[in-house]
């Protein structure tokens, strides 16, 4: 038995109450325990005391002073009055200093009612200000990045904002500037503030100065319904609120104790939010007449979907139908899922519809074991670009613990932190597999380093360390989906075979849920032709996306925030949604969708209780096989090209919301200087990027040092210009084109 | 009165600046006897048994000080205030511009004496020509083996670093001078951890004023006993005194502490203009309060001037007669430490600009007679409850000389109007 090292506490009196805290805990946190907070601007749990509002002052016997909460270590026996009238005398004093240049525009500012500075002025300010002069004028509206606005004025210069994107995101462009009175805030660089994290600001700020142009004069907070729930937007699971007014989400606020999101949002999950009520959305299933889509009702839509199931079984067989969803499903509707065509004998069922090829790592380990670890090695597309809030944690690890950051691939972390960047397994530093503990963050595309280093990992392993594995895919719930059992098994084909047989003429009915193959799958010129040949194709979906081109019938669904449900995050946690949003009357839910077929199709289902236990207690699965590609043909490729995730990237939702306009990736190609001087080219520049008889076209081409040398970057899932026409990492050639052509290759990108 | 010259003999008389001519005056001899035959930690002793206080301006003890560096294998840092910017006080340039080797042996057996191998010094923006003499200085004592490697044959090195600050009062505060050495924004850190815990990189640090370090020398050729023989039991030793304001001989000058404060005003700065009559003193720099005729006799000590309600800090006395318009000077000072506020605190940023502009109003007449007593109220209450002592360095002398001569910030407001806008 081992024996904790016990932590000293020590007994504080705050206000007549006696409390017991360990040794080395702040006042300010002490003093939770008691019914009423200590006021704080600047200091906050996460980013620390700054001592700069002093609103925390607080008198502690046998000090002279008044005493900053937030900066005060308590000790054994420290009596402290948070309401005396010595402490009313600072508070009154900091807040009147507060409010002399402050602008109390409070009717139009989005900020009031769940202001800090209204709430402590009301508490402990006085009525009027003793100020005669006019206020200090300071810039208003300030334009500050595609996100946010700030308003200089109504700023209190407590830094958390600052201190966020030092501390926190590494990034470090947010600074004070100017001095005493006349300071603000700004870009270091001047240049706008961008960042995949921008939004915690506007929470952090505790007035108005800091908003969310996605939010900006659209509501009071009293007026908003509020939901927590689990974010979607990717597999790492955050917890959120989503605020809801007459039907519409208006915005979505972090949960500060969740232990998944550490309390932060990225940007991805805070403000993709606009499209739940887009005209384009799907209002009711449609059927296609020629080019043309003719809305029907559920009862014909299931039971035609029905009648083509069972006649392609009755006639071709169970292996002529195909399956593949799952990784944006609940686990409850994945496991309906597989049940339901299992029962029809069909095992063409698969999640995997992108470049993701697995999800359950061999050794799950949580956020908190992550960063902790001392070693992190990050194998493709980097976790920045696929699970934002997970390279918080990553940061976290390399500067607050020194954890040791190495990237394995063509693609470098686009993290902010230090990191080794090695093209090949073979280059990784040996003494990176010294430490102790030791994490391995996967995309879960192209399995061959894992497999390379199966043997490492296995010493590792019997060496008594700790490793852990993490796959941010590209799916919320593909672990889910995984454990509940949408993968092929007895013989059933993958999704890459389905296509290849789908090709061929092989699959009769297609039924996807929530993917789109024609823009996302790694081989879009197979999807393509697969989607083609296929008779039957049902699709459920939000919007009419690149793949519904293809589809016969399509199926509006359930938006994220309008789920019931449970999901697993990537760590194999298992998340609970709650509906913060009515979807439109006429969608149904995937769950919904297929109860009617199972209905239709005369199948026995398990209850709603006996599926959501089995939700809950998801099967643990042995990592499937990862598949594994031809190694890139070696040698001297003059130029390779390598596929990018974008947060912001995507068909679907973001491609739907008109407020997310500004942070779309637009259709770029990144080349290192040296290459685009050795290809003629600049920055710019309109480009093709072409394979063969394939092309990417109508580029624009960015020239950066931060790019690989011999590469062209591009962006993944775009709709307009689908990078998936192309492999990742094979041979291309670049065609600059000619200056009159580029209206024609925008307008072509643009649609 | 003839008073004994320490860290100024020779200064106006010898060509310091030429290393020959400092070692003709035994300089360096200290920093070579030290590094060869004593260890550090009898060295921090000596400072301990001397007496030493910072003379910076929070008058600190200096051997105590060192012995706060934790003994944790890190590297540590000697860093040299030569930030000089509090108002009245000229006294580190002087010492700056015409005696640079005697800092310069100052900060080498400091940085000695607390276990570091690099010092830094921090020079005012302002200071060009006392940084050009520093860096010629700093050239020769390279020269002579004083600064770099394996010093007189030890295995003791040492390095110099010399940085420029780009005109903020407040990066003399010690903790706003480390952002700045290390390229922040210069803004004082929260403490703790003090800078003997966490300082420069991280790192334990001392930070010591030109004066302090200047003294060390002297003090380890006449030994510790000689210092703490002078001044008063708890302010030993001598201090060099700014003096200016209205007295016919301002400038530098050398006193051992507890020297009487009218032999300091009347003999040595050689008095008032004639036909003046002494109205107050401000003893210790722009953030102490103004003392007046009755205070006089008192010496000019840390304990005595404290005990008066004011303070010695970085020694520099400013002499008001009765031609003084003292709600023009409160303004002008008001204005100053306003103006360098660094902005990170709420009272501190606030207060002084509020209080600026409410003198401002009054001396443009439109003052309302509430003004007067909100002047003090509003000082009071920015004061002791701020990061660093900037905040709170408004009060003293303007709560002083209002408590003083009421009449003259009434008269501002005689006529009773209504508050209006400047
Ligand atoms: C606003 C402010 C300005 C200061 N300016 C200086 C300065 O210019 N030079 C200086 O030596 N100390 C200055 N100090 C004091 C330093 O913080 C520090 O106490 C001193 O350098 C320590 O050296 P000492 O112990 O040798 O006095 C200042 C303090 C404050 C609060
Ligand atoms: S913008 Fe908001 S968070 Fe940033 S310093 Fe100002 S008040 Fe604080
Ligand atoms: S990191 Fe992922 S789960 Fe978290 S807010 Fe962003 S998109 Fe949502
Ligand atoms: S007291 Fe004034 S100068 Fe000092 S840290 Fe605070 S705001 Fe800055
Ligand atoms: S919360 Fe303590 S000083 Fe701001």
């Amino acid at each position: 038995m081992t024996t904790q090292p016990s932590v000293k506490t020590v007994t504080v009196t705050v206000d007549g109450v006696s409390l017991s805290v360990p040794e080395g805990t702040l006042l300010v946190e002490a003093a939770k325990q008691i019914q009423e907070d200590i006021p704080v601007y600047c200091y906050h749990t996460k980013l620390g005391p700054a001592g700069l509002c002093r609103i925390c002052l607080v008198e502690i016997e046998k000090m002279p002073k008044l005493q900053i909460a937030c900066n005060t270590v308590v000790t054994d026996g420290m009596v402290v009055h948070t309401a005396s009238d010595k402490t009313m005398e600072g508070r009154r004093a900091v807040l009147e200093f507060l409010l002399l240049n402050h602008p109390l525009d409070c009717p139009i500012c989005d900020k009031g009612g769940e202001c800090d500075l209204q709430d402590f002025s009301m508490a402990y300010g006085q009525g009027a200000s003793r100020k005669v002069e006019a206020k200090v004028a300071k810039p208003k509206a300030v334009d500050l990045g595609p996100t946010i606005v700030l308003d200089e004025e109504r700023c209190i210069v407590c830094q958390r904002c600052v201190r966020f994107d030092d501390i926190i995101t590494q990034e470090r462009s947010l600074v004070v500037k100017d001095r005493g009175h006349r300071d603000i805030i700004a870009t270091s660089t001047e240049e706008p503030y961008v960042s995949d994290f921008s939004g915690n600001v506007t929470e952090l700020c505790p007035v108005g100065a800091l908003t969310s142009k996605t939010y900006r004069f659209k509501s009071r907070p009293w007026d908003l319904n509020r939901t927590k729930t689990t974010c979607t937007q990717c597999s790492v699971g955050c917890q959120l609120y989503v605020d809801e007014r007459y039907g519409d989400v208006l915005r979505t606020m972090s949960v500060a104790e969740d232990e998944t999101s550490d309390g932060w949002l990225c940007d991805r999950g805070r403000y993709n939010i606009g499209f739940y009520n887009d005209p384009q959305r799907i209002a009711s299933p449609l059927l296609r007449r020629g080019d043309e889509w003719e809305q029907i009702g559920w009862d014909d839509a299931v039971a035609l979907w029905a009648r083509q199931i069972r006649e392609a079984r009755d006639t071709t067989g169970p292996e002529s139908i195909g399956v593949i969803g799952g990784g944006r499903l609940l686990n409850e509707e994945a496991f309906l899922l597989q049940h339901l065509f299992r029962s029809l004998g069909v095992e063409n069922l698969d999640w995997r519809a992108g470049r993701q090829t697995v999800a359950t790592p061999v050794f799950s380990g949580t956020y908190e074991e992550l960063e902790a670890a001392q070693t992190i090695l990050v194998f493709g597309v980097p976790p920045s670009q696929t699970a934002p809030v997970m390279d918080l944690r990553i940061r976290k690890a390399v500067v607050q613990r020194g954890a040791r950051l190495v990237t394995v691939g063509p693609h470098s972390s686009g993290s902010s932190v230090t990191e080794t960047h090695v093209r090949r397994v073979a280059d990784i530093p040996s003494d990176a597999f010294d430490a102790e503990r030791i994490a391995v963050v996967f995309d879960g595309i192209d399995a061959t380093p894992m497999r390379d280093l199966h043997e490492r990992f296995a010493e590792l392993k019997r060496a008594g360390k700790s490793l852990i594995g993490f796959i941010p895919g590209e799916q919320p719930n593909a672990r889910g989906a995984e454990a509940m059992g949408m993968l092929p098994r007895d013989g059933g084909r993958g999704t890459r075979e389905v296509f290849s047989a789908a090709k061929d003429g092989g699959i009769r009915v297609l039924s996807l849920f929530g993917v789109n193959p024609a823009l996302r799958f790694a081989d879009g010129a197979l999807a393509t032709a697969a989607l083609e040949r296929t008779p039957f194709i049902v699709l459920s979906e939000l919007f009419l996306t690149d793949t519904a081109r293809f589809a016969s019938l399509v199926l509006p669904a359930h938006g994220p925030f309008e789920r019931d449900g449970h999901v697993l995050d990537m760590t194999g946690r298992v998340q609970r949604l709650f509906a913060a949003h009515a979807a439109p009357g006429g969608a149904l839910s995937d769950g919904e969708m297929l109860v009617a077929l199972a209905d239709a199709l005369d199948i026995e289902i398990p209850s709603p209780s006996a599926l959501t236990a089995r939700a809950r207690a998801p099967e643990k699965r042995a990592m499937p096989r990862g598949e594994i590609r031809a190694a890139a043909p070696g040698g001297e490729a003059a130029l390779r090209v390598i596929i990018r995730s974008d947060i912001f990237a995507g068909g679907g939702t973001v491609y739907h919301d008109e407020r997310l306009e500004e942070l779309r990736p637009r259709p770029i190609a990144t080349l290192h200087p040296r290459t685009a001087q050795a290809l003629g080219v600049a920055a710019g520049d309109l480009v093709d990027v072409i394979a063969g008889d394939r092309a990417l076209r109508g580029l624009i081409v960015r020239v950066a040092d931060a790019a690989s040398e011999g590469t062209i970057r591009v962006v993944d899932g775009l709709p307009g210009a689908p990078a998936n026409v192309l492999f990742d990492g094979e041979e291309v050639q670049v065609t600059k084109l000619e200056p009159a052509a580029p209206l024609a290759a925008a307008g072509a990108v643009a649609g | 009165m003839q008073l004994e010259k320490i860290l100024t003999a020779g200064i106006g008389e010898l060509d310091l600046c030429d290393i020959a001519v400092y070692r003709e005056q035994g300089g360096y001899a200290q920093f070579e006897r030290a590094v060869k035959e004593l260890q550090p930690a009898a060295i921090v002793d000596i400072a301990a048994k001397s007496g030493l206080r910072g003379r910076g301006g929070a008058g600190f003890p200096t051997g105590r000080k060192w012995q706060f560096l934790p003994n944790n294998g890190r590297p540590r840092y000697m860093v040299c205030n030569c930030d000089e910017a509090e108002p009245g006080t000229f006294k580190d340039r002087m010492l700056l511009e015409y005696t640079p080797h005697q800092i310069i042996e100052g900060i080498l057996i400091g940085t000695y004496a607390i276990g570091s191998r690099h010092a830094y010094m921090y020079i005012r923006g302002e200071f060009k020509r006392g940084y050009e003499t520093f860096m010629k200085a700093l050239e020769q004592a390279r020269a002579a083996d004083y600064v770099g490697e394996r010093l007189f044959g030890s295995d003791y090195s040492v390095e110099l670093t010399v940085h420029r600050g780009a005109g903020a009062y407040i990066c003399g505060e010690e903790t706003a001078l480390l952002n700045s050495l290390e390229g922040k924004r210069g803004e004082p850190r929260l403490k703790p951890p003090f800078p003997a815990i966490k300082g420069l990189y991280g790192e334990p640090t001392v930070v010591n004023n030109v004066e302090t370090l200047g003294y060390l020398p002297h003090i380890l050729r006449r030994g510790p006993e000689w210092f703490a023989g002078v001044g008063t039991p708890k302010s030993t030793g001598y201090k060099i005194v700014s003096m200016s304001g209205h007295v016919q001989k301002p400038g530098n000058y050398e006193i051992p502490l507890g020297l009487p404060m009218r032999t300091l005003v009347y003999d040595i700065a050689g008095g008032l203009p004639p036909g003046r009559k002494f109205m107050g003193i401000q003893p210790g720099g722009g953030s102490s309060a103004c003392l007046f005729e009755e205070h006089l006799d008192l010496g000019y000590d840390y304990e005595a001037l404290a005990g008066a309600g004011s303070m010695l800090g970085s020694g520099a006395a400013v002499v008001f007669d009765d031609t003084t318009d003292f709600v023009k000077a409160a303004h002008s000072l008001v204005r100053f430490f306003a103006h360098e506020s660094c902005g990170q605190c709420t009272p501190c940023r606030e207060g002084g600009n509020w209080l600026e502009m409410t003198l401002e109003r009054m001396l443009h007449g439109r003052g309302v007679e509430s003004d007067v007593d909100m002047l003090v109220d509003v000082s009071h209450s920015m004061t002791g409850i701020n990061l660093c002592p900037l905040g709170d360095s408004i009060e003293p002398f303007l709560a002083s000389v209002v408590k003083r001569f009421p009449e003259q910030f009434y008269a501002y407001v005689r006529t009773p109007q209504t508050a209006v806008a400047v």
